[in-house]
């Protein structure tokens, strides 16, 4: 892969294999990832539990060495104390030292990151009170919640003003509230122009917020690109309520599932949710004024993230155990 | 929430030794922060002190000429074990801590190199058993003159030494502590200190033309590679000396302090190759 110059990341070929129990038997926890972010782009990083995000995060920010692979931040190896200060990091339900309060917290990253003391005087307030912290700075982080604790994890990530920002799971374990904060927090930092690098199970927030997704499953890419080339047009679908005459009940409904690529969403009674292919909508209502049925509702649908991330990453058996999908396509 | 990251551009100081210094100095001072919170901390510096006002009490047993000398020879004694068992005892989790609490990895990513972690954390526990060495030092002295002696120069030089084989003990618990779980850390960090007591002894036995040390190949072999591997603590250790009133030469301070010293160097080395190369999963 060759590096570009607007690659703030990139991840070519990563691999990390550990040795685990007493045998050291090998366990592949990532195998060639290939990824790049560009600078002021926003990369959601998608997979089920265990799938190897954190890992490869945390190959990233240089806390394990990867076992092959190479990893370019800001152009350069991550082990670089100069590269990772261009970077807020956000670990996944973030412990700091309890006994500190958040000022305090703040103040001790803001001396790893050289800040001289009057931009820490300037800037910590400032951020505890964006964050909505102003009102506990006189507590130890003992007695926060884990909502309170995510927004110290913000709050000490954006300390040193970083160009990229790497959050694991950002959303978790915030209430509703909570989440639309942190989420339009990151959308105004994307609107600054930071790059966004961030794992999330939360698919919707992903859709929102991301240009492009990487999903990974059990250690490998399954699907990359960006949203709207994942998410194409061409797969474009409708949804139908329609509302069948009693009389004539069955042979209705086999009319309509007759026509091709006709799926059953929901069935009520005589009224059905049909999901079909966009093209077939005139067939459709042709035979909706056939049988005599009232077309209730009729809309398109984009295929959402969630299916496409069902439909690549997990693939449940009908006996409910889950298996890597079939077909894997970067 | 709108939040503006910030207008100006923000100067990072990242480079160069005073940065590392920096980086260094709050991590240790974080690290003092932590310990000197430790309630077993307090409580072995609680007890020790009432140990050592309670010396008053059973300097009252002794002979007269005797009551400064039990005294002298009480806080030589325990000062110096006190503060190696708090060693111990928080230098087996000073790592494991971290990792077992999740708290490096917030820390790790920032930029800071995991040698100015180390060393940072080695600073700041051994400035807490300074302090600790400090304080009971002061408590020492002022039981000392309640008995009607004082503290001498050769008692500081005492405690001096002391104090290079607690930074010593320190930097091999910091060395199990990168490589292992605290009960075996402390387990192993107590076995060099034990073996390093008496390390000169396992030498004069194997000088011996009897026992087992001298007749038995395998135990000889073993007594060798003890005496080669561990520090000989007894050299930071001259109480014999000072109850004998053998004056010390100015120059057995310095190559003890520099000996202390390079035991402390190749612990530490040896805790920064454990640790550099420690995925931290």
């Amino acid at each position: 892969m060759a590096e570009h110059q607007d690659d703030i990341l990139a991840l070519e070929h990563l691999g990390k294999t550990f040795r685990v129990g007493f045998w050291g038997k090998k366990v592949q926890a990532v195998r060639d990832v290939s990824l790049t972010l560009k600078r002021g782009e926003s990369l959601g990083y998608l997979g089920p539990n265990g799938s190897g995000k954190t890992t490869s995060i945390k190959c990233i920010l240089s806390l394990i060495q990867p076992t092959v692979g190479k990893i370019r931040l800001f152009g350069e190896d991550p082990s670089n104390a100069s590269a990772r200060a261009r970077v807020g990091y956000l670990p996944e339900a973030p412990y700091f030292y309890d006994y500190l309060k958040p000022t305090e917290v703040l103040d001790y990253v803001g001396k790893l990151y050289g800040l001289d003391a009057a931009t820490r005087k300037k800037r910590i307030p400032y951020l505890l009170d964006r964050l909505g912290l102003s009102n506990a700075l006189d507590r130890e982080l003992r007695g926060f919640s884990k909502g309170m604790l995510q927004r110290v994890g913000i709050a000490q990530s954006l300390l040193s003003d970083p160009d990229l920002l790497i959050y694991d799971e950002p959303l978790s374990g915030l209430d509703p509230i909570g989440r639309k904060e942190v989420r339009e927090l990151m959308a105004d930092l994307r609107r600054e122009g930071k790059s966004l690098f961030f794992s999330s199970h939360v698919l919707t927030d992903i859709e929102t917020l991301c240009d492009a997704v990487c999903i990974l499953d059990r250690g490998e890419v399954v699907a990359q690109g960006r949203l709207s080339d994942l998410l194409r047009m061409d797969k474009l679908e409708s949804e139908a309520l329609v509302e069948l005459p009693i009389a004539d009940l069955e042979a209705a409904k086999a009319r309509l599932l007759a026509l091709p690529g006709v799926e059953v969403m929901e069935e009520l009674a005589n009224v059905l949710r049909l999901r079909l292919p966009t093209d077939v909508v005139p067939g459709l209502t042709a035979a909706v004024v056939e049988i005599h049925a009232t077309l209730r509702e009729l809309s398109q649908r984009r295929e959402s993230l969630e299916e496409l991330f069902v439909q690549k990453a997990v693939h449940v058996s009908a006996d409910g155990q889950r298996s890597p999908a079939a077909g894997k396509s970067a | 929430m709108n939040i503006q990251t910030t207008n100006e551009k923000l100067i990072l100081r990242i480079d160069g030794p005073m940065a590392a210094l920096s980086r260094i100095s709050a991590v240790a001072g974080n690290t003092l922060r932590e310990a000197g919170r430790n309630k077993l901390f307090f409580g072995l510096l609680g007890v020790t002190i009432l140990m050592l006002i309670f010396s008053i009490l059973l300097s009252d047993l002794a002979l007269t000429d005797q009551k400064i000398r039990l005294v002298t020879d009480f806080g030589l004694a325990v000062i110096p074990l006190v503060c190696i068992a708090t060693a111990v005892l928080l230098g087996a989790v000073l790592l494991y801590k971290e990792i077992d609490r999740k708290t490096l990895y917030a820390i790790l990513p920032k930029p800071i190199r995991r040698s100015e972690f180390l060393i940072g954390k080695f600073v700041g526990l051994s400035a807490l058993l300074l302090g600790q060495l400090i304080a009971l030092a002061l408590c020492w002295a002022g039981v000392l003159h309640l008995r009607g002696g004082s503290f001498s120069l050769a008692l500081a030089q005492a405690l001096g030494l002391n104090y290079i084989e607690i930074l010593l003990v320190t930097s091999a618990a910091l060395f199990f502590s990168a490589l292992s779980r605290p009960v075996l850390s402390g387990v192993l960090t107590m076995g060099v200190f034990l073996i390093g007591r008496i390390t000169y002894v396992i030498n004069d036995l194997m000088q011996a033309t009897k026992g087992v040390f001298a007749e038995v190949p395998a135990m000889r072999a073993l007594g060798r590679v003890l005496v080669a591997v561990v520090p000989d603590l007894s050299t930071f250790n001259i109480a014999d000396e000072l109850q004998a009133g053998i004056a010390i030469p100015p120059d057995y301070f310095v190559h003890a302090t520099l000996y202390g010293l390079s035991w402390v160097g190749f612990f530490i080395a040896l805790s920064l190759l454990v640790f550099e190369r420690r995925d931290l999963v």
